[in-house]
């Protein structure tokens, strides 16, 4: 250390002088004042309701109150056959329906010990993936859309539609797809689709590409997302977080790795992690896990073979309706199918899948007859919502609709 | 064992000669014990393999197997293993008895496979008519098939062609390719229904069911071949194309065209009866039930009274129901004041209706005798049919001994009004012997009835209230033995009628009485004491359970919840009636 020759120890050196004062910095003294964000507002998806209390900007406490969408999901499902109930899965996350549809399917034949065949296994990834790209492009898209940024959300809408486009051509409907079946799929791929396919994923990539060129290095996007809500990895598994804002924090979990299903062993892909679980890292997870997905689906449809789409019984699968109009057996089949339901063993099962939100859980009881007992969802954005308030509390107010759309909360599937 | 811990023989004693060793003593003395599945079953000697597996809870399928029929062993489904079958073949379970010590089994593949091959054959010539046929929802061939079949067909031959819509006789139609000639019809019809009214004719698979030429199957017991009839075969003329069975729920009712009072299953959906099945008791019906009690279940849905009327058929005009009963409180209290009032009621009408009604009448209107109306006397048989064609005479009885009123006959009413004494009639039912008398009664200067149907008394009332009948209603009937049954209301009452206890309540609190009841098992609650000992040990609410529907279980008609017909008894207790009127009309 350098002395200046007094022999006094130099003298400590002064803390940096405070800027000096400004007016725009001066403390505006505030009133406490709370009030209601929705449950229809424009930046709430649905229908939510936020109860807000505000220090000037500040947010200091928030509720959040839901029940504006009640669909009676899990009480419906006790009314009508097992096979019935894939429309009502259709509505949870109603933009990955078949997700739903085989995460409910995969429940109901872990109940049977049903395993169904090769080709609807692939099938059922083919297009799982398919509708997590369309999932992701969403959110994606609106986390542009709430930030000012209309373009992003109308390229994403754009090529979501053309996977639709795809979709539809397969099951008939651009939304309800009703894909799944107890036993395997409703309807094989057409012909030439396996090409069209391959075409909508590179519009896809280059899409995926142009949004991530226009957001990644955006100063706006970064001011308003980067440090925005964060959540460290241990907090969020106390929420029960699962799915992509759980890996944002930085933990690898992913139900398809995890505790592989249907094909997913056998196809190679990476599970994308954040390290500061904030909304901007909650944002490039998806957007990697675009890449994964199309990877994903790629490789099903290089691997899958022709085959059987359903499993060949009667107990479980409708006969060729060749057989229901022209034979007693095949009537009597489709009879007892229809009107009585598929029957399932007396037991409990819990099946869990990866759904674009995180783990989607079907729970389900049967007491052996042709309708659930009992069905349990677990809704993975249930957790997210729980966190919320914890998320925005001590933030700008402004800061409530990037963090609440990152959590991509689906009134469908929370709201049972 | 005991033979073992005997003392030696005496040495001295000839050796035996060499034989086949003495069967073991029984396990349970009296009894035999088998094992059937790998479950030990202990029955009385003689009880059939498929009774004795029923016991353990092992179903064995089978067609033509009744167990209060002769066994004709002839459908083949119940084959099964059993260890003392001569040369290992598979023997019919409804026929062979359980020996002691015997193996049987009833799952193992060759069983499948046999079960297999015989729904192969029965289906072999069966029609393609589940979508047109009456039985489909409650048909033993869809159960069996998808519980043991379940594969494709492998005919590549055309059907035999048979009689499709052959009338047998009043009730009974036969769809003879349906047919599985199980006989079962053919056993009861010599058996039970003592008619031999049916037969095979033909062979082999030209064969098929039918009546004696000229001769119809014209039985009084004839609707229960279509009950057996484990297939769509047998179709009954009244009940064919009305309806489909998994729309329909079923109340635990009892049949009111006689004092019998055979237990039955009332099919109903939404507010209308659509046909009696006989419910099981032993004690009573056993499973059947005649046909013309089969078809009383019509004035449930035909002719009813719906709404309050003030004013003789003609002239009469609908008013509201309070005013009525206001109305009708008034004449009644102004003739009882004056010593003119004559009561009449209906032993058709249910216990709870008969306490109420007797209540208001002692008590109220200061009765001392009441009148007692009810269907003429129809046919009788030494099986099931009585003449009193009235369900509930015996608890009318009770009643009136019960509250020390006297009982006269409907026919000394209408001569006390011809002479004058009597000119205010309240009449808790309208069902009166002949319509002579009951114009005769309803020369009355006031004439309040009480009606589930419109009829001669009816017509002449000064003020009409409508009644609910069984099917809309829980209550009693006594039948003529002394056994009280009870009935469960299948749905709530059609437009404004109510129980002839709710009117007579009514009636009772114009009359300035605290009378209320929300249901009728209030009803019993508060007055069923007065009956003493006369019940035996009959308890209100120990209605038989009939546990799970075979086949279709269907979400209970005209509701939405999926609640069956039982489960509405969630709703509590002490819910009004009116709440639960209310709430029927939503739902």
């Amino acid at each position: 250390m350098a002395s200046n020759g007094h022999g006094h120890p130099p003298a400590p050196k002064a803390p940096p002088a405070p800027p000096p004062p400004s007016a725009l910095d001066a403390p505006i003294p505030s009133k406490r004042m709370v009030f209601n964000m929705g449950p229809s507002h424009p930046a709430t998806h649905g229908v939510t309701k936020f109860i807000v209390e505000l220090d000037g900007e500040m947010v200091t406490d928030a509720k959040i109150e839901i029940g504006y969408l009640h669909r009676g999901f899990e009480k419906s499902c006790e009314n009508v056959t097992w096979t019935q109930v894939f429309p009502y899965t259709d509505r949870l996350n109603y933009v990955s329906s078949i997700v739903n549809n085989v995460g409910y399917a995969l429940a109901v034949e872990k109940l049977i010990k049903l395993d169904v065949p090769e080709r609807a296994k692939y099938l059922r990834v083919i297009t799982s993936e398919l509708h997590r790209i369309c999932d992701h492009l969403t959110v994606v898209g609106a986390t542009g859309l709430e930030l000012g940024a209309m373009t992003v959300v109308i390229f994403a809408v754009e090529v979501r539609d053309l996977v639709w486009d795809r979709l539809t051509e397969l099951c008939g409907a651009r939304l309800t797809s009703n894909y799944c079946r107890i036993g395997g799929v409703a309807r094989d791929i057409p012909d030439g689709w396996i090409e069209k396919t391959l075409k909508t994923l590179d519009r896809v990539a280059a899409m995926r590409d142009e949004i991530a060129a226009l957001l990644n290095r955006n100063r706006i996007f970064l001011d308003r997302t980067r440090g925005v809500g964060p959540i460290s990895g241990a907090d969020a598994i106390d929420f029960g977080w699962t799915g992509p804002c759980l890996r944002a924090t930085g933990v690898p979990y992913d139900v398809r790795k995890a505790s592989p299903y249907l094909v997913y062993d056998r196809l190679d892909f990476d599970v994308p992690v954040g390290s500061n679980g904030d909304t901007f890292d909650r944002y490039l997870v998806r957007l990697e896990e675009l890449r994964q997905s199309d990877r994903i689906v790629r490789q099903a449809l290089k691997q899958m073979e022709p085959g059987e789409i359903i499993v060949q019984d009667f107990r479980y699968a409708l006969p060729p309706k060749p057989l229901v109009y022209g034979t007693i057996e095949g009537v009597m089949a489709h009879f007892k199918q229809i009107m009585e339901g598929i029957k399932v063993p007396a037991g409990e099962a819990y099946s869990y899948t990866e759904a674009p939100n995180g783990e989607l859980g079907f729970y389900l009881v049967s007491d052996g007859g042709g309708r659930p007992y009992k069905i349990g969802l677990r809704a993975p954005v249930w957790g997210m919502l729980t966190a919320l308030p914890h998320m925005v509390k001590g933030r700008l107010f402004a800061d409530l609709v990037p963090v609440y759309d990152s959590i991509n909360y689906i009134a469908g599937e929370v709201e049972q | 064992m005991a033979e073992e811990n005997k003392p030696a023989a005496p040495a001295a004693a000839p050796p035996k000669p060499a034989g086949p060793p003495a069967p073991p003593p029984p396990k349970n003395p009296g009894f035999v014990t088998a094992s059937i599945d790998g479950k030990e079953v202990v029955v009385k000697p003689g009880t059939t393999v498929i009774e004795a597996a029923k016991s353990v809870g092992i179903d064995i399928p089978f067609y033509c197997y009744h167990k209060r029929l002769s066994i004709a062993a002839n459908c083949r489904m119940c084959l099964v293993e059993m260890s003392n079958a001569p040369m290992g073949k598979l023997m019919p379970g409804c026929q062979m008895a359980v020996a002691e010590g015997v193996t049987v089994k009833t799952d193992t593949p060759r069983v499948k496979d046999q079960q297999r091959a015989v729904l192969e054959f029965l289906l072999l010539n069966h029609p393609v008519d589940c979508a047109i046929c009456d039985q489909a929802g409650e048909c033993k061939l869809q159960d069996y098939y998808m519980k043991f079949d379940r594969q494709p067909s492998r005919l590549d031959m055309p059907k035999v062609k048979k009689g499709k819509r052959v009338a047998l006789g009043p009730l009974v139609v036969i769809d003879q390719e349906r047919c599985i000639l199980c006989t079962r019809c053919v056993r009861f019809m010599r058996e039970v229904a003592k008619a031999p009214q049916l037969g095979v004719a033909e062979r082999g698979n030209e064969s098929f069911i039918t009546t004696f030429p000229g001769q119809p199957l014209d039985s009084k017991y004839s609707g229960n071949v279509v009950d057996i009839c484990p297939v769509g075969a047998l179709t009954s003329t009244d009940f064919r194309f009305r309806g489909r069975v998994w729309f329909m729920s079923s109340a635990r009712s009892v049949c009111t065209g006689c004092a019998r009072g055979c237990n039955t299953f009332l099919d109903y959906l939404n507010d209308t009866t659509y046909r009696y099945r006989p419910r099981e008791n032993d004690a009573v019906n056993q499973e059947w039930m005649c046909d013309d009690g089969r078809l009383t279940y019509k004035p449930l849905n035909q002719g009813r009274v719906l709404h309050a009327r003030e004013g003789r058929a003609g002239q009469g005009a609908q008013v509201a129901q309070p005013a009525a009963v206001a109305r009708a409180a008034k004449a009644l209290d102004r003739h009882a004041k004056a010593g003119t009032l004559g009561i009449l009621l209906s032993p058709t009408a249910s216990l709870e209706d008969l306490l109420v009604a007797a209540t208001v009448a002692k008590d109220l209107l200061g009765a001392k005798e009441v009148f007692v109306g009810g269907r003429a006397d129809g046919w009788q048989d030494d099986f099931l049919k009585r003449a009193d064609q009235n369900p509930n005479r015996k608890g009318l009885e009770l009643v009136a001994q019960a509250f020390g009123l006297a009982v006269r006959p409907a026919a000394d009413l209408a001569a006390a009004v011809a002479a004058g004494t009597v000119k205010g009639v309240w009449a808790v039912g309208a069902e009166t012997p002949d319509a002579a008398l009951a114009s005769k009664i309803a020369a009355a200067q006031d004439l309040v009835v009480q009606a589930t149907n419109e009829g001669p008394l009816s017509a002449g009332a000064t003020v009409l209230l409508p009644a609910a009948p069984h099917s809309e209603m829980d209550g009693t009937f006594v039948q003529f033995e002394g056994k009280a049954q009870r009935f469960e209301m299948a749905y709530f009452p059609r437009g404004d009628a109510r129980p002839h206890w709710a009117l007579a309540a009514a009636v009772g609190a114009s009359l300035g009485a605290k009378l209320a009841f929300a249901s009728g098992r209030e009803v019993f609650a508060a007055l069923g004491p007065k009956l003493g000992t006369a019940l035996g040990d009959f308890k209100w609410d120990a209605l038989a359970s009939i546990g799970r529907r075979f086949g279709i279980v269907p979400l209970a008609a005209g509701t939405v919840d999926g609640r069956l017909a039982p489960n509405r008894d969630r709703m509590p207790n002490e819910t009004g009636e009116d709440y639960r009127r209310a709430i029927a009309r939503t739902s």
